[in-house]
């Protein structure tokens, strides 16, 4: 689940301008109890796709606790941020709303608008690359109940790769071959969608994050060991540039969503896309045999860097601080840290839950959680550098756009990168 | 229309070349002009599965069946009354105020009176959408979040400059005389206002109410920001809702894109008659 | 009219003015002023957030590039909407019959809202799925084929051309309605004289059409320098493609609400004080020029 514009064109063009989205509340509004006080609880979200999954998975909740009802309201996702600042400044605002992740939880956290969940909840035993998306950055406190589990990995079409005679990729120079086969063909290898770029720096980790070293490089680049002039990082987007034959003509000029479509209407082979992508996939075209690989290492990667899924956490959901029922909203904020929440998480919604021991049931989640299991690294622009203004990944996205166009080299690019992110103070190593 | 611009010799007009070539043009752009409007109401009217297959192909089969969904499952019906209300009672209540205020301007040689019309005109460069957080703090205080009426109100007075640069300028070619005379029938000011000046500035009234009336409507930002509730919500709000929860299904959205601009249409061809002849009065001085 | 008289007919418009306008914009104006954490306001700060704007990032970025793009922005809308404007109110002036409808299918893109507007054209324009390429190539124009909107040498145009497709109805009506206040005995004495019709029209129409262009250009300004809609619903919010349709509204929105920086609304607000001062000077000095070249033009 991505924080920015998603997929279909038209989703995308509406989305960009146009109001919110309210999802029909299926849930009374008023309470109907003839005892006592009823409660309303409201969560807020940026998925309107999911009102009917969460409705009925409040359902369940609001059984188990009688006297609460609970009602879900969702927003487009690209005009969340403007009604989330609102709400929670305002006296009708949500009571448990859904927040962003990294820097973007961070002007949230700052007006004081959550409440930490350090003593309420226990983390201890989940993921701490996902517990990062939810922590503030003042104080390291935790403000969110981290969601779903997000990666990207490359998707392909199972019936495309036996047509040609192709199997999955294990070296580079057969990930190579895989591509000029399918070029060959008349068909798209990649189906790149650059014109939205924030799908740029997330397919460069995809494709690329072996040669810059992923999760070590991560590492030192969060400590300030070394930054995005570093030979291996410029390498890296080198080789994202030397790829762009492999990407659709005019990409600059294709929406995420026309990727999508190019991959679901079987023009192209491969779609590098996120775990939350799936379930679009699958509704456009349920007859789409698809697959999911892990790019393999590239060659003159760093030692002991091999292939990799950039991984985090999102769709976290707080506690207002302003919530006038802070008992029945806290206990809801901590039944959504427990792996009943979590199964229908990822049973109803499909998305690869947060909550440690859930598995998704769907077998290709299933997959691509696993590869990330066995080897992940943090989304690095995402989890690092977009704390401040600008976001890198704004920066990344717009300069691997210039890549593409041939207008700027990876060095020069790489550059502008780290001279846009100066706001940047390192951590201290660990 | 301007002899000016008549070209010379009234035989030599109808058949050259030269001007069978400009008309074919006029019409070429004309058809340019309709393109995506046609392109969205056809597409309203195709299957969705064919949508997808291939978006701007020729149709084959037509149905109404996208209009009645939308209309009903998804909302629209509800989408379209809140825009009506909101809309209109913002034109109205702009056209109310800005005519009386600015009678009043054009006839007044008070200081003060000036000062006014500049302070209204400077609203003409003032960006609105950028205040919206103080606009929502203030609505906050006026209680008037998630409010139909707050959300009127507010385009109301976004609408008060642009009404009275034109009725200003409208009322100021009226000849003074008609008000003397009415003063000497025993009129006084408000009646004098009422029942002559204003049904001579109705060019103008039409002009200011169609050109507030089309931003209002298909406005987005604000009904984002300042209304909670669905029921509350206008058709572009609504639509994004639509989106969201419906995302393939195109056919059903083109048919509530539709929805959405028609009324306009009929609204403008309505008052294009008053706006054309508002405008050449206005400039032939 | 007394003055008290006038004050009373003015009373509701300035109390609606006064309330939900220039109350929310002095308010944003002194945002300016202050720090910021999230939504919560700080201690004064005097000029740091205006400073901001011209030493930190993404500003010293994106800001005169958003500048650049608002004014070519300006400069394509007055070369295209009045070279198209006047010439089709021009032709329309000599055919009566049909001028009404013409005028009115011109100007009904209008009346479709931009985010409409950015998504149909959207679809026309995409490489893959959009008619506007696939016509070209059947028409044997491959070259011209292009991403149209995922280049940055053609998306600015492709803004433009659709701003005019989408206003040209306001230029061709008062520029129509200008012609129609020209006096037919100042073209009749110049062709009396021996002049042709080019030569009457560049030397004597159009120069009395320049008031009518005045007002057109404070106008055009005005709504170059906000312009948010249709770049936002083409490009989102970061100018797509590679920033080359940012301006500055959008940079602000981007500011105000896209980014991780706790003092973000300082800094948007600045910026929205600044973008408000250019407007106004340049609307307020355009009007002082435009009054002088009409008063010398009469007088």
């Amino acid at each position: 689940m991505s924080s920015t514009a998603r997929s279909g064109r038209l989703r995308r063009a509406l989305a960009i301008g146009i109001a919110a989205t309210f999802a029909a509340s299926l849930t009374a509004c008023a309470p109907t109890q003839s005892d006592g006080s009823d409660v309303t609880l409201t969560v807020w979200s940026w998925r309107p796709e999911d009102v009917d999954s969460y409705n009925k998975i409040f359902d369940v909740f609001e059984k188990e606790n009688p006297g609460i009802t609970v009602e879900f309201k969702a927003f487009k996702a690209t005009e969340y941020n403007q009604i989330l600042a609102t709400g929670l400044a305002g006296s009708e605002g949500p009571d448990v709303p859904q927040v962003r992740s990294f820097g973007d939880l961070q002007p949230t956290v700052a007006a004081g608008s959550l409440v930490a969940l350090d003593d309420d909840i226990d983390f201890s035993t989940w993921d701490p690359n996902l517990m990062a998306t939810a922590l503030g950055a003042d104080d390291g406190k935790i403000y969110a109940v981290p969601l779903a589990r997000q990666m990207w990995q490359m998707y392909y079409n199972k019936d495309i790769f036996e047509q040609e005679g192709l199997e999955v990729p294990t070296t580079w120079d057969e990930f190579i071959d895989v591509n000029q086969t399918l070029l060959d063909a008349d068909l798209i290898p990649m189906s790149l969608g650059a014109k939205d770029s924030w799908t740029l720096p997330l397919t460069h980790e995809v494709v690329a994050a072996s040669r810059f070293g992923g999760g070590e490089f991560a590492e030192k680049r969060v400590t300030g060991q070394t930054d995005f002039n570093d030979p291996d990082w410029v390498a890296s987007t080198e080789l994202f540039g030397e790829l762009a034959k492999f990407f659709p003509k005019d990409t600059t000029g294709i929406t995420f969503g026309d990727a999508q479509a190019l991959f679901t209407s079987e023009r192209a082979g491969m779609f590098p896309g996120g775990a939350a992508d799936l379930a679009p996939l699958q509704a456009a075209n349920p007859d789409l045999n698809i697959g999911v690989f892990q790019v393999p290492a590239a060659p003159d990667s760093p030692e002991g860097s091999g292939a990799t899924t950039a991984n985090w956490a999102d769709g976290n959901f707080g506690l207002s601080s302003k919530s006038k029922h802070p008992e029945e909203a806290l206990a809801l904020i901590q039944w959504m840290a427990t792996p009943e929440f979590g199964q229908m998480v990822a049973d109803d919604i499909k998305q690869i839950s947060a909550v440690p021991g859930v598995q998704p049931s769907d077998p290709i989640l299933r997959e691509m959680n696993e590869l990330a299991n066995a080897s992940g690294s943090p989304y690095l622009l995402y989890s690092g550098f977009c704390g401040g203004s600008p976001c890198g990944i704004t920066t990344w996205g717009s300069g691997l756009q210039e890549l593409l166009l041939g207008s700027k080299d990876a060095t020069t690019i790489s550059k502008e990168l780290e001279e846009s992110v100066s706001w940047f103070t390192p951590a201290p190593a660990q | 229309m301007s002899a000016a611009v008549n070209l010379s010799a009234a035989g030599r007009r109808r058949l050259s070349p030269g001007r069978a070539g400009v008309t074919f043009l006029l019409w070429a752009y004309a058809v340019f002009a309709l393109l995506p409007l046609a392109l969205m109401v056809i597409g309203s009217l195709r299957p969705n599965s064919d949508l997808l297959r291939d978006p701007a192909g020729i149709p084959t089969n037509l149905t109404l069946d996208n209009f009645v969904e939308a209309w009903t499952t998804g909302n629209f019906a509800e989408y379209f009354g809140n825009s009506l209300l909101i809309t209109a009672g913002s034109v109205v209540i702009t056209v109310v105020v800005a005519t009386l205020a600015s009678y009043a301007i054009a006839r007044s040689r008070s200081r003060i009176i000036q000062g006014i019309e500049a302070l209204f005109l400077s609203g003409l460069v003032m960006p609105l959408h950028l205040a919206v957080l103080p606009i929502f703090f203030l609505f906050e205080q006026l209680g008037l979040v998630d409010s139909r009426l707050g959300l009127t109100l507010l385009y109301a007075a976004s609408g008060i400059a642009f009404a009275t640069f034109v009725l200003t300028t409208f009322f100021r070619q009226l000849p003074v005389e008609l008000e003397e005379a009415a003063a000497l029938d025993g009129a006084n000011q408000l009646t004098t206002f009422i029942q002559i000046m204003v049904p001579l500035v109705r060019p103008a009234i039409a002009t200011v109410a169609v050109f507030q009336f089309v931003p209002i409507w298909n406005d987005f930002f604000f009904p984002l920001v300042l209304l909670r509730t669905e029921s509350n919500y206008p058709l572009p709000v609504g639509l994004t809702t639509f989106f969201g929860e419906h995302a393939s299904n195109y056919a059903v959205a083109f048919a509530g894109l539709v929805i959405t601009t028609i009324p306009l249409v009929a609204l403008f061809l309505l008052a294009t008659k008053q706006i054309v002849a508002g405008l050449t009065a206005g400039m032939s001085k | 009219m007394r003055r008290r008289t006038a004050l009373l007919f003015t009373a509701p418009a300035l109390l609606l003015f006064a309330v939900f306008i220039l109350y929310p914009m002095f308010t944003m104006f002194s945002y300016a002023f202050f720090s910021w954490a999230g939504t919560a306001r700080g201690g004064f700060v005097g000029l740091d957030n205006f400073v901001t704007l011209f030493t930190r990032a993404p500003f010293t970025t994106d800001l005169p590039r958003a500048a650049m793009n608002n004014l070519t922005f300006f400069i394509g809308l007055m070369v295209f909407q009045n070279s198209i404007g006047i010439g089709i109110a021009y032709a329309l002036q000599s055919r009566p019959r049909i001028r009404q409808s013409l005028q009115t299918i011109y100007a009904t893109p209008y009346l479709i809202g931009p985010i409409i507007v950015g998504y149909l054209w959207s679809l026309l324009l995409s490489p893959v799925f959009g008619p506007v390429n696939s016509a070209l190539r059947a028409l044997g124009l491959d070259s011209l084929a292009v991403a149209w909107l995922g280049e940055p040498s053609t998306a600015p145009w492709v803004v433009i051309g659709v701003s005019v497709w989408q206003w040209i109805g306001f230029p061709v009506l008062l520029y129509g309605a200008a012609f129609g206040g020209i006096p037919a005995e100042l073209g009749e004495a110049a062709r009396m004289d021996g002049a042709t019709n080019r030569q009457v029209f560049f030397r004597v129409t159009l120069p009395l059409l320049m008031p009518a262009v005045g007002t057109m250009t404070v106008l055009t300004f005005i709504f170059a320098m906000e312009v948010f809609a249709l770049p936002y619903a083409f490009g989102g919010s970061t100018g797509s493609p590679a920033g080359s349709i940012d301006f500055v509204s959008l940079l602000f929105y981007r500011v105000a609400f896209g980014s991780g920086a706790t003092d973000a609304i300082g800094n948007a607000s600045a910026l929205a004080v600044l973008l408000f001062l250019v407007i106004f000077g340049g609307a307020f000095a355009a009007t002082r020029l435009l009054r002088r070249y009409e008063s010398r033009l009469v007088g």
